[in-house]
């Protein structure tokens, strides 16, 4: 219940972010992607099982506030992706902030190109991201991701 | 062996999630026209905590901003900025109209076209993925907002709604790469269609692409492009944009791309047209 709980107010708090930043930059879901942040938090902390749910569930409100004309891409592939991410951190020993920010960058490349893979097998028009904005993305992303991260972890690790 | 059993379930879950996926995202793409259900209810759902993230981003901006300037100052420039976006649309609904009025009485002495009826809404979100580009507005169904109705901003065309819930409504802007407007070259009336293009960038200014322009048609840079009314969707008139580049394309067509004239970048406030008038009839003489 309790992580049921901390993962939809995460997703509640990406909404935030994603539409306060659309007040700073013009099309913020272009540099930055809050939900897979916690996507890819939720896999690393809580195993495939979790991380799905939570890709699943941040995917579709991603589509539904930000996304295009079809809901579920960003759906199935966060689902996708979350379960790898969820699966690697069940073989590997994935800690410290330069280990999880790796996983981030990889993370948002395997989401994009997923995303990108999914629009043509559906027929979905979509725009295709050049190497270099989706390098842009995933750099800032990690950035963001392997800060982020260690907070949190701080500020869970210090609670009683 | 007891690790077995729930990395088994993990596997059933995600072949259940994905199928589950799938049968969504196909029945949206079959089914093509109108919004689904689960649209409307999503919209319905989230678009109220949207619209309050934005309430309270833009009040914490307001108050910034009429801290940091004087705020009779402030005010007043808002209401004239107001009055001048008003103003614009209406110069350009009745440049349109008087250039579409002349021409059809020179040429087929046809009733000047009826104004539109359109509805005032704000820009509450922004895309969120760099693959689509849309927009969120704080008008529904209750407002009269129907589904493909355009929208426009003071400098030109912005998109069409795509997806409508009782008190927001999302706009497909004329940037993403499916959408498509019918248009023509204004000068030397050249048809063709206007979309989102292929490749995204990083950041700056990205351009329309004038498809189905052939190679011997006459457009040059700086041309003006309005749409043409034939894609049933946007009125005849509405600017779209400028001719920036002309090039050769690989085939038959030209690559021609277009500066869009709506700031897709700044918009704040958009006008969604609620009724556009039915085509004007073919006099007589003339069938």
């Amino acid at each position: 219940m309790s992580r049921v709980f901390w993962t939809g107010l995460a997703i509640a708090g990406a909404v935030l972010v994603e539409t306060a930043l659309a007040y700073l930059v013009a099309s913020p879901g272009r540099y930055l992607d809050p939900f897979l942040l916690v996507v890819v938090y939720c896999a690393l902390a809580g195993g495939e099982t979790n991380g799905m749910l939570a890709g699943a569930a941040a995917g579709w409100v991603q589509d539904a506030l930000f996304g295009g004309r079809v809901l579920g891409l960003s759906g199935l592939s966060k689902l996708i992706v979350a379960f790898g991410v969820g699966l690697a951190a069940g073989r590997f020993l994935i800690a410290g902030a330069p280990a999880r920010a790796l996983v981030v960058l990889l993370a948002t490349v395997a989401d994009a190109l997923l995303v990108q893979w999914l629009a043509s097998v559906f027929s979905v028009q979509a725009t295709v991201l050049s190497p270099l904005a989706l390098l842009s993305r995933a750099t800032l992303n990690a950035l963001v991701g392997g800060l982020l991260f260690a907070l949190v972890d701080r500020r869970v690790g210090s609670r009683p | 062996m007891a690790l077995a059993v729930p990395a088994q379930r993990s596997r059933y879950l995600l072949a259940g999630l994905v199928l589950l996926h799938i049968t969504a995202i196909s029945h949206q793409v079959d089914g093509g026209k109108g919004v689904s259900l689960l649209q409307r209810g999503i919209l319905a759902v989230l678009s109220p905590l949207q619209r309050g993230v934005s309430a309270i981003v833009g009040g914490v901006g307001e108050a910034w901003r009429g801290w940091a300037f004087h705020r009779e100052t402030y005010e007043e420039n808002r209401r004239l900025e107001a009055h001048v976006r008003q103003l614009e649309a209406e110069l350009q609904a009745h440049s349109a109209r008087a250039e579409e009025s002349e021409r059809l009485r020179q040429l087929l002495s046809l009733r000047q076209a009826v104004p539109m009826d359109t509805v005032a809404a704000e820009v509450v979100g922004r895309e969120g993925v760099p693959w689509f580009r849309s927009l969120t507005i704080d008008k529904g169904e209750a407002d009269g907002v129907a589904l493909d109705a355009p929208v426009m901003s003071p400098t030109g065309v912005v998109g069409r709604v795509f997806a409508v819930g009782p008190h927001a409504a999302r706009v497909q802007v004329l940037l993403d790469r499916d959408s498509g407007a019918g248009v023509l070259v204004e000068r030397s009336r050249v048809p063709g269609v206007v979309s989102g293009q292929v490749s995204g960038q990083v950041s700056g200014a990205e351009d329309l692409v004038l498809e189905y322009v052939p190679e011997r048609a006459d457009v040059a840079v700086g041309d003006v492009v309005v749409t043409s009314g034939v894609d049933g969707i946007y009125p005849k008139g509405l600017v779209v944009g400028r001719v920036r580049y002309v090039g050769k394309g690989s085939g038959l067509f030209r690559d021609i791309r277009v500066e869009p004239s709506a700031r897709f970048d700044r918009l704040e406030e958009v006008l969604v047209v609620r009724q556009v008038k039915p085509p004007l009839e073919t006099p007589r003489s003339v069938q």
